[in-house]
């Protein structure tokens, strides 16, 4: 029963992978997890920043807009295939991320998440000045699905295949990298930056390149954001969606990985559940988080281990 | 109008704008002096102070009455916040504590929302009366009520703070907890009293410009964003740092729209509060 203590994550797998078979679901619930995905895309990479390097960001949506705009334009105004404004936005992001990270990293705490914030704010600013280019305040219109070699894909089936076959390589390839040197410097930036700095670690470096990774995952999630969508405007993009990126590194348990993602994954679930109490939504979606935080500090990925810890010993022995 | 009646114009904006940055900005440094807690639901008690007032005034209470019947709801709910929801989070880290705040900002939002509902509210003036003529420029009396409240509480906090012993604990709070917990200052019942000031003057600023503003359950998001960067210019932790920034983030704004460009008054105003934190982290008046 040790292997379903460490594979347990193939079962999820699998999950993810029978659930259009099995579930047979409508546009709208494939779209809801398509939606999903793409949010935990985002918040897995702001995890390596913050949960791994410790820091702080109330901007990520910025990274997010320029992958979806760069797409967005690049597509509906000039003919670019979806795959190549996709990469042009990497590059573009990547570059950004490149370009501000020394000197806002070099800040702390609330004086590093004050100017995140303001950085959110320039972008999508800029993004409703320039209407020209981007449509403005009333958003971009006419971004065709997604391409690969010529197959276009339409059907939401395949375009949840699509983005939880990224979601999964997002995964992937963020636990080998907390997993790597390189990781295992933003863990020790994040614990303490000055012995990491005594034992050699370039640190204003290492910082800068884990802003520029999430960067590139955000970017991503904007290009399949924009696609999917059709349309996009600034408001998806402003520091609201920060602030609950923020919100799902915390409810389901910064610093893991997998937390985040699942922080991701319920709370583009929960309004399914609690919008049926209309005007009470609201208060209801915070009462939850309030409860979270208060008596369940590791977040629900810390209640999944938790549980897993207490069954699977009990069926092993 | 004349050139100068606009600039007199823009001048009156500013500065009413500028006065509730400040006012938010004020409110927010009080809570972080004594929990070094930026508090993200800071906007919803602008918006509580102001919806209160409102439905206060329009049952009939009178508007006094209803000033300060709303300052003294807000205080209270702070007060029970900080008991009830941040104080057993004392051992978190600032992540955790700023998404504590968020979660209690998203809850009282749908609080508001469920007694308010999603329409505007606005407040009758103050003061009833024409505009004032200046230099062809037409000042709102609102605008001296904002502007004389604004005053009245800037006085009342540095009495508060130099020359009352609950102010000069606070302080001392601020400084070293620990140390003055030693001296017999009760830390706990000093933050209290902060997070009731904090909540009471963000009430307070939302209040004062709910004559002039369409006040629903969303509204305290942008004067929120904004009392953080006139905190964030003064210094963070910094009383009168931020009364200025907060006065020169409404002059600045008011003018880029008049005389700049509308469309892109709010990216210049963040492009300016990011080269003020990356160039002079600990504020624009700070002496190192």
């Amino acid at each position: 029963m040790n292997a379903l203590k460490r594979y347990w994550w193939l079962i999820l797998l699998a999950a993810i992978a029978v659930y259009p078979v099995i579930g047979k679901p409508s546009p709208y619930r494939s779209g809801l997890l398509i939606f999903a995905g793409i949010y935990i895309i985002l918040a897995v990479g702001l995890d390596l920043l913050m949960g791994y390097t410790g820091q702080i960001s109330v901007g990520h949506a910025a990274f997010f807009a320029v992958g979806a705009y760069t797409s967005g334009i690049l597509t509906a105004k000039y003919g670019f295939s979806p795959a190549a404004a996709m990469g042009v936005g990497v590059v573009f992001s990547a570059t950004l991320a490149f370009l501000t990270g020394r000197p806002v990293l070099a800040l702390k705490e609330y004086y590093l998440a004050m100017a995140t914030l303001a950085f959110n704010e320039i972008v999508v600013t800029l993004i409703i000045g320039f209407e020209g280019l981007t449509g403005g305040a009333s958003g971009l219109r006419d971004i065709p699905p997604f391409t690969i070699f010529g197959f276009s894909l339409l059907n939401h089936l395949h375009y949840y295949y699509f983005v939880w076959t990224v979601v999964v390589l997002v995964i992937a390839s963020s636990i080998a990298v907390v997993r790597s040197p390189f990781g295992r410097a933003l863990i020790a930036i994040h614990s303490d930056e000055q012995a990491a700095r005594s034992f050699g670690v370039d640190c204003a470096k290492y910082k800068t390149r884990a802003y520029m990774l999430a960067a590139v995952y955000a970017s991503i999630a904007g290009s399949l954001f924009a696609h999917y969508m059709g349309f996009i405007a600034p408001d998806d993009f402003g520091i609201l969606t920060s602030i609950n990126l923020l919100v799902m590194l915390f409810l389901g348990g910064i610093g893991t990985i997998f937390g985040p993602a699942l922080g991701a994954l319920f709370l583009k679930l929960l309004p399914e559940i609690t919008y049926q109490f209309q005007d009470y939504e609201l208060l209801i979606n915070g009462i939850i988080l309030i409860v979270v935080l208060v008596f369940f500090p590791r977040g629900l990925f810390g209640i999944f281990t938790a549980l897993r810890n207490k069954i699977v010993p009990r069926m092993g022995k | 109008m004349s050139d100068i009646s606009h600039l007199v114009q823009f001048l009156f904006s500013g500065i009413t704008v500028g006065s509730v940055y400040a006012l938010i900005a004020v409110s927010l440094v009080i809570v972080y002096k004594v929990s070094q807690l930026i508090c993200f639901a800071q906007g919803e008690f602008f918006v509580f102070g102001a919806l209160t007032m409102t439905t206060l005034v329009s049952k009939g209470v009178p508007v006094p009455l209803a000033f300060f019947l709303s300052i003294i709801i807000a205080m209270a709910l702070g007060a029970l916040i900080q008991q009830v929801l941040i104080r057993p989070m004392k051992n978190t880290s600032v992540g955790a504590l700023i998404v504590m705040t968020i979660a209690i900002s998203l809850a009282l939002r749908g609080l508001a929302l469920l007694i308010w509902g999603r329409e505007s509210h606005v407040l009758p003036p103050f003061s009833r009366g024409e505009p004032i003529q200046v230099l062809g420029a037409a000042l709102q009396l609102q605008i001296l009520w904002i502007v004389g409240i604004t005053t009245v509480v800037l006085f009342l906090i540095w009495f508060f703070f130099e020359k009352t012993p609950a102010g000069i604990a606070m302080r001392a709070c601020a400084e070293n907890p620990y140390g003055a917990s030693l001296m017999g200052i009760n830390t706990q019942k000093t933050t209290l009293v902060a997070w009731a000031w904090g909540s009471g003057i963000g009430a307070l600023a939302g209040m004062a410009v709910a004559p002039m503003l369409f006040t629903q359950y969303t509204s305290g998001i942008m004067p929120m964003v904004k009392g953080f960067i006139a905190m964030s210019i003064g210094g963070l932790g910094s009383i009168v740092g931020s009364v200025i920034a907060g006065l020169l983030l409404g002059l600045v704004e008011s003018y880029t729209i008049g005389l700049i460009s509308s469309k892109f008054s709010d990216t210049i105003v963040f492009a300016l509060l990011m080269a003020v934190l990356v160039f002079r982290p600990n504020g624009l008046f700070s002496r190192s």
